[in-house]
Parts: structure tokens; sequence; C-alpha cells
């Protein structure tokens, strides 16, 4: 499938209807089953599908409505993680949960998750998972001696499962690390996580750091500048990273360390319930090509939509779509 | 109480409301007696009596919207039933002489359909409004005005108003208080330098402001604190003074001379700070404030033999004040309505006399009472609670809350919290020192508002609703009674970010 120059795509998540969120709780609560959430997510997942293609975006995920959050999606299916079902009172809330002995491996399902979206687009594909650092940071670590030991073990593990998916025919997996930022110390080991992760994965590999967008609000503040030049030495092809909230700061660095890697710009603004227009994602696109040849540039919201009420999401997929349409016009495409 | 008297009582419910010191009990001997006279004299029946609920309140505010005994009907979907009938007894204020007439008065008119829809209350007053539930009740337009006009009303009064608060001035400006939570800000700031975190520029913003003394002593010490430690934090501040007077952030500016440079005063909503401080969305380090939220407008809600109620209330005067309020300012009880709604158009220049203007205010401010009535909801829908709290979290808190309950929805501070917590930096805090209920079941233990203080309102704020809409909105609130001051009922609310 051929991408127009300045694909567009999304972070992953999709807006969490009000209704879907009461309904993920009914089941925490046991008031639905299994099955009857299993369908309603599917149903859910049709929609987010759907408002993608007709807001007209390039590369389309599965809107991952079916996790709770970015965690505890993966703390459920990681064999040999215990965790406590009643620990939580709402969806969001995370899981208490645990690593008690050496992770075994083991099938976490998300090509089932895969093989759903693409049945159900002719769209070019991505799939989304929260990576080792990120994990490690929630996941209560009693049995490896540090945390760069568990991530690694976790990367051994998920390797497999990344493995498969391409095996079923993903050929965008994006690793979401927005831990990272709250602990730049930690990426001089986090790199050898995410190559562990990726090793022998036969798809185009991005990695995306942001701020944090739990609750829909940053959870650190800071500079990009703590990934270079170490972030080259991933085995990746692609970083996407927050500049719309920001204003654009750090763009510069991506032309100072000379990055060839391709470069997911965030040009929405995911913070906030106001649409911006698509002259704004427009003259945020031209910065970014201040900086980045626009061959290696692809235009996406600064993180997931999950906490933007619908309208609001597809309104700004929408005003993301057409303002990247306007820069596109200007290059001659 | 004889056996047979006992045996009248049907299914009368008496609830003695503890609060500090508590005469309720010795009051409940005479009402009981009291009560069952009027039974044997058939001003009662049967029927209606055991269709009471008698709350005996030990009211702490001196002065109250409410008289000595009060009736407030629960209105009902299903017109064959004899609706429920709330008694409130103020034990604070009640006279054994008049304990009687003050029972009657209050159930006969409660009973004899002066309170349905559109009836006016001048049969026992002068209404000044129509019911409405209490956000809308021009209560809240007396205490706008207080605010706007404060000195209009000192320069009567003769006292500033930090003397009416208990203990004649305001915790806020309690210099060891100010002293720890300055300490707390400085070694957030060292943390945050050291993950290279610092911003440029430190933004902290106080929402009502007072007399600008809180934070002049929180500014002096936080100089002195940078200085001694050798941080340069100080020249790094943003402070920023927000109020909704422009009178009271220009009577703030004197004490804060010796910090100018780096103060800027803002006139705020409190209900809405994003609205004006958008652009600081995600920025501010560090936010306080010290009694704003119980005095924000609110609603009451309560919930009897399972059925929830909106608390609605109408303004009136009681007959004698009426007379007495219309002989002395010439003015016609019939124009009395009229002349407060100018009085709260206009404030005080509504009179030519403008002494008379702030002397007649200050009359009917003192005279105002509460009527209430209990209006059925259908169920709990979105429109019927304040932003930001989801209906069904909502029943679940009331399925854990006392069968029988009436309590604050604490509009305003919920909509104040919602639209406050988005300013907020990573790592960011917000403080509120505040009279907070932050168990459900502290409801049954007494009256929680509204009071008056001087010209404004008071009112305890629902901590319980404000920690819901708070998880929802990414944090945790966490309440510590403010222990630098003896006695003092207030506590400071703070917020951690949730993980």
């Amino acid at each position: 499938m051929t991408l127009p120059i300045l694909p567009t795509t999304v972070v992953g998540s999709y807006s969490m209807p009000g209704w879907l969120e009461r309904l993920k709780t009914d089941y925490h609560a046991r008031r639905i089953s299994r099955q009857d959430l299993d369908e309603i997510h599917d149903t859910a997942v049709k929609a987010a599908i759907k408002d993608q293609e007709t807001a007209g975006i390039d590369i389309i995920t599965d809107g991952e409505l079916r996790r709770d959050n970015m965690i505890d999606y993966f703390v459920e299916r990681l064999p040999g993680v215990q965790f406590d079902r009643s620990s939580k009172k709402f969806y969001y809330d995370f899981y208490d949960s645990e690593v008690l002995g050496k992770l075994p491996s083991g099938p976490l399902g998300l090509t089932d998750d895969f093989l759903f979206l693409r049945a159900n687009t002719d769209r070019e594909t991505k799939i989304c998972i929260t990576g080792p650092h990120s994990l490690s940071k929630r996941i209560r670590n009693k049995h490896y001696p540090s945390e760069e030991a568990f991530a690694m073990d976790l990367a051994r593990v998920m390797n497999q499962e990344l493995k498969e998916l391409a095996k079923a025919g993903a050929r965008r997996i994006q690793i979401d690390e927005p831990y990272l930022s709250g602990y730049p110390e930690d990426l001089s080991w986090e790199v050898n996580a995410l190559n562990a992760l990726v090793d022998g994965v036969d798809a185009k590999i991005g990695v995306h750091i942001c701020y944090g967008n739990r609750y829909g609000k940053p959870s650190w503040e800071g500079s990009y500048r703590y990934l270079f030049p170490r972030i080259l030495d991933a085995k990746v092809q692609q970083v996407t990273l927050e500049f719309a909230r920001r204003g654009g700061e750090d763009l510069d660095l991506l032309r100072e360390f000379a990055a060839p890697l391709e470069v997911g710009v965030g040009v929405i603004d995911v913070k906030t319930q106001a649409v911006e227009t698509p002259e704004v994602v427009a003259e945020r696109i031209r910065k970014a090509l201040e900086f980045l040849p626009k061959e290696r540039v692809f235009v996406l919201p600064d993180c997931g939509c999950f906490h933007l009420a619908r309208p609001v999401a597809f309104a700004k997929l929408q005003a993301m779509v057409e303002g990247t349409k306007i820069v596109r016009k200007e290059l001659g495409n | 109480m004889s056996e047979g008297k006992m045996a009248q009582a049907g299914i009368m419910i008496l609830q003695i409301n503890h609060q500090q010191k508590n005469p309720a009990a010795a009051a409940a001997h005479d009402l009981i007696e009291t009560l069952f006279t009027l039974l044997e004299e058939g001003h009662l029946d049967q029927r209606q009596l055991a269709r009471l609920r008698i709350h005996l309140d030990w009211i702490q505010y001196r002065s109250s919207f409410r008289e000595a005994v009060i009736a407030v009907p629960c209105g009902s979907p299903h017109a064959e039933e004899t609706a429920l009938l709330d008694v409130h007894v103020n034990t604070r204020q009640i006279v054994q002489e008049s304990l009687r007439a003050d029972i009657l008065r209050a159930v006969l008119h409660a009973t004899q359909g002066h309170l349905s829809p559109g009836a006016s209350a001048e049969a026992d007053g002068v209404a000044l409004e129509d019911f409405c539930s209490f956000r809308s009740s021009i209560a809240w337009e007396f205490n706008r005005l207080y605010w706007h006009r404060l000195s209009d009303w000192e320069k009567a009064t003769g006292r500033g108003y930090e003397q009416a608060l208990p203990g004649g001035k305001s915790d806020a400006n309690h210099p060891a208080a100010i002293a720890d939570g300055v300490a707390d800000f400085w070694t957030l700031l060292k943390d945050l330098e050291k993950h290279n975190q610092l911003p440029p520029e430190i933004f902290v913003l106080e929402i009502g402001v007072g007399m600008g003394t809180r934070a002049a002593l929180w500014l002096d010490r936080f100089q002195a604190l940078d200085q001694q430690r050798g941080t340069n934090y100080y020249p790094r501040l943003k402070f920023l003074l927000a109020d909704y007077s422009l009178a009271t952030l220009d009577r703030s500016r004197p004490a804060l001379k010796n910090h100018l440079e780096l103060c800027s005063f803002v006139v705020l909503d409190a209900l809405n700070p994003i609205r004006t401080l958008s652009f600081l969305r995600h920025k501010i380090m560090h936010i306080h404030l010290t009694n704003v939220y119980d005095n924000l407008p609110d609603e009451e809600m309560a919930r009897r033999d399972g059925r929830l109620y909106l608390v609605q209330v109408r303004a009136y005067l009681r007959t004698a004040d009426a007379a007495r309020i219309s002989e002395s300012f010439k003015i016609p009880a019939a124009d009395l309505r009229r002349s407060v709604s100018r009085l709260l158009d206009v404030g005080p220049d509504f009179h030519p006399d403008r002494a008379q203007g702030v002397a007649f205010w200050q009359e009917i401010w003192k005279a105002v009472r509460l009527e209430e009535r209990l209006v059925p909801l259908e169920e709990l829908q979105a429109g019927s609670l304040p932003d930001g709290l989801d209906a069904a979290r909502m029943e679940e808190i009331l399925r854990d809350a006392p069968s029988d309950i009436r309590f604050h929805l604490s509009t305003g501070a919920l909509e104040s919290l919602r639209n406050t917590l988005p300013l907020l930096r990573p790592r960011g805090y917000l403080q509120v020192q505040d009279i907070f209920v932050t168990d459900m079941n502290a409801y049954r233990m007494g009256f929680r508002g509204p009071g008056k203080l001087d010209g404004s309102i008071v009112n305890w704020v629902n901590g319980v609703l404000l920690r819901e809409v708070a998880e929802r909105a990414g944090y945790d609130l966490h309440f510590a009674p403010f222990h630098y001051r003896p006695g003092s009922q207030t506590s400071v609310l703070y917020t951690t970010q949730r993980e």
C-alpha cells in the first residue's frame, strides 16, 4: 500500500466513550459477563476504525478500546505476573500487580487484536504495545535483581509476541514508552531492552515517547535532550514525539543530532478539548519541516485521544488531515 | 412519656444531631411532650405525626437562615400519600415558652398548602423570591454583594471581615502553618531541580486573597528560606493573587509592597479559574485557597425512605421583620421585594443616601430566612449533579451512605476544583484550607450549614464528593486537620498526582 507524503496516523488510543467506561466498570464489578464485554469491545473497535477512516487517517489502529489503560492490558496477559482483580474501583485504575518469579514465555493474544483490525479495514494498520520500561515501572518487581533485569526479561517474553504479530502480517508496530521522560536516567538500559524487544521482528518499528497522558494531563515536564544521542542506538525506524502542546520545543534536536529516523511529529494537543484549526496544524507541520526532510515526517497527535470527548477527538483528527493536505499541496503533492 | 403516648407515636423518627456543646437531648423531652399535647388537642392528627422526622440540631452559627423550628415538606409524586415532613428544631435558638407555638406554626404552615409551587409566603411573611435550588437563591447574590462592597459594609460595622471569623483572625495567616508550607514547597523545587525539571518561571497562585496577609507572609518566608539556603528560586517566582473582587485585590496590594515586582493581581471567578488563566494550563506549581470553597454557591440533596430529593429554598422576611424594616426605611411593605432586588442589582447606591442603603442591606441580610421544601428527583441524571460527578459513582456513594441523609452537593466547590486542577504543572499541587465533611456519616451528626458569617454565607464542603471529582481528574485528595490552632474546625486539603 503506497502512502502519501506526510502520512497521517494516530498514536494509538481513540476516545473512550462514557458508556464504555461504565460497562467496563460494570464488568469489574461483575455486573456483566466477559462474553458481553468482548462483544461490546468488538463493536466499539469497529466504530473507532470507522471514525479514523472517515476522518481520512492513512495509518489506523484499533483505538485500543479493549484496554482499560496502557498497563493492565499487558498485566492481565503476561504469564507470571500476579495481580489483584479487586484492586480497582474504576476500570481506569491500575491493578496492584507484581512479579514473584522468572517470567515464563507465552502468548499475549495481541495477534487476535491485529487480525480483527485488519479484517475491518482496507487502510494501512499499526498495532501499539506498551514497552518494557513502562511496564517495569508499574509492575512491582519482587524477583529480578534490578529494574533493568526485569525490563530485559519482559522484552524477551514480548519479543515472541512481536514476532507472532509480524508473522500474522503486522507491518507497523509502535512501542509506547511514556514513563521514560519521568526517568531519563533509565534511558541507557532502556535502549538495550528496546533492542531485545525488536530483535528479529520483521516489521517497521516505531517508539513513542511523550510526557505522559494519564488522566489527560502530562505526568512530567522537561526537554527531550535527554534522549540524544543514546536513542539513536535503538534499532527502530521511527520515533514519535509530543510537540504540539510544547509549542514545537526540541524540534531543533532532531537536526542537531542528524537523527536518521522517521519522526512522528505531534501536531495535535490531546491534553485540551479545544480543537485545532487545519491552519494551525499546517503551521505546526511547516515548523517541523524546517528541521526534518519531508520524506521522514509522519503526522499524528501528541499522544492517544483516550481522554478526549469523541466529537472532539474526531474533529481534531479531521483538522489534522485537512492541515496535512494544505502542506502537501504547498509541497506540490 | 406515658406508654399510651408511646403507642400513639407510630413511626415518628427523632434524630438527635450532636455537635460539640450539645443541649439537644435536653430539648427532646420538651419537644415530644409538646407534640403529643398537640396531638391530644387535635392540632395534629395521627397520620401527620407518623410521617414526621424530627431533627434536633445544635447550629454552630450564631446567625443562620433558619427559624427556631422549621418544617420542610417532602413532595411526593403520589398524590394519595401523606407527605413526609422534616421538622428541624434549632436547639440553640428555641425558647421553652414559645416551643409549642413555634412547632404549631411551622407544621401547620408546611401542611396547609402554603408551600405549593407558586404560592406566596405572605401569609407568614414577605417572599423575596420564588422557590428555587439553593444555588439560584438570592442568598448568594447577597454574598456576592458583600465581597464586592466589603468596604461599605465594614465602614458601617466598624470592623474588618476577618474579625468576624472564629478567633477573630484567619487561620490562613498562621506563621507556623505558612513556614511548614513554604518548607514543603522549597523541597519540591529542590527535587525538581535535581531531576532537571525545574521550570525557568515558577508560578504560584492564591485564590481569595483577603488583605494579602497570607501571600505576604508566604513570600517573606520563602525569600528568607531561599536566601538562607542559597538556591536563588525567589527571583523565578511569578506569584498570582486572584480574587473575584477588584476591591479586595486593591486592598491586598499594600501588604505585598516588598514583593510587588513578582506579583500579579488578577480578577477571576473562583468557580472557573482556568477560563481566565488558560494560558497557564499545566504550568502552575502551587495553588492555594483558604475559606473560599465554603463561600461558593451550593445545593443540597436529601434521601428519605429511599427516595432522593433536591432541597429548594425561598428567601423571605418574617412579617414582623418586614414591618419593622418597612417603617424604618419608609419603604412600603409591598415594595420591599423590589427594593431588595434593586439593592442586589446596583448595591447600596440604590438608595439616594448610601449610608441608608447600607443600613437597609444589613437589616435585610440579618432578617432574611430561607423556607425549604424537598422536591423528589425521579433519578440521578447528569443534569442534577455537578459537572465531573458521575451519576453511577454518585449512586455508589449513596449506597454506602446512611439511608436517611441530607448532604451538600457542594456544587460550586466541585466546579472550582474541576476548573482549577488543569492549571497544575506535573508534580504541582493544590492546597485548600476550609471546613470539610470527609465522611458522609458526619451529615447525620450535626448541622453543617449554611450559616451567616457577617455579610457572607458560610457552608461546610462535601469532601467525599470533592475526592471523587479529583480522582477522575487524576488526583488523590488528602485531608489533614489544621493542628496549628487548637479547636480549629478547618482542615487542609492537598492533592497528590494519581498514578
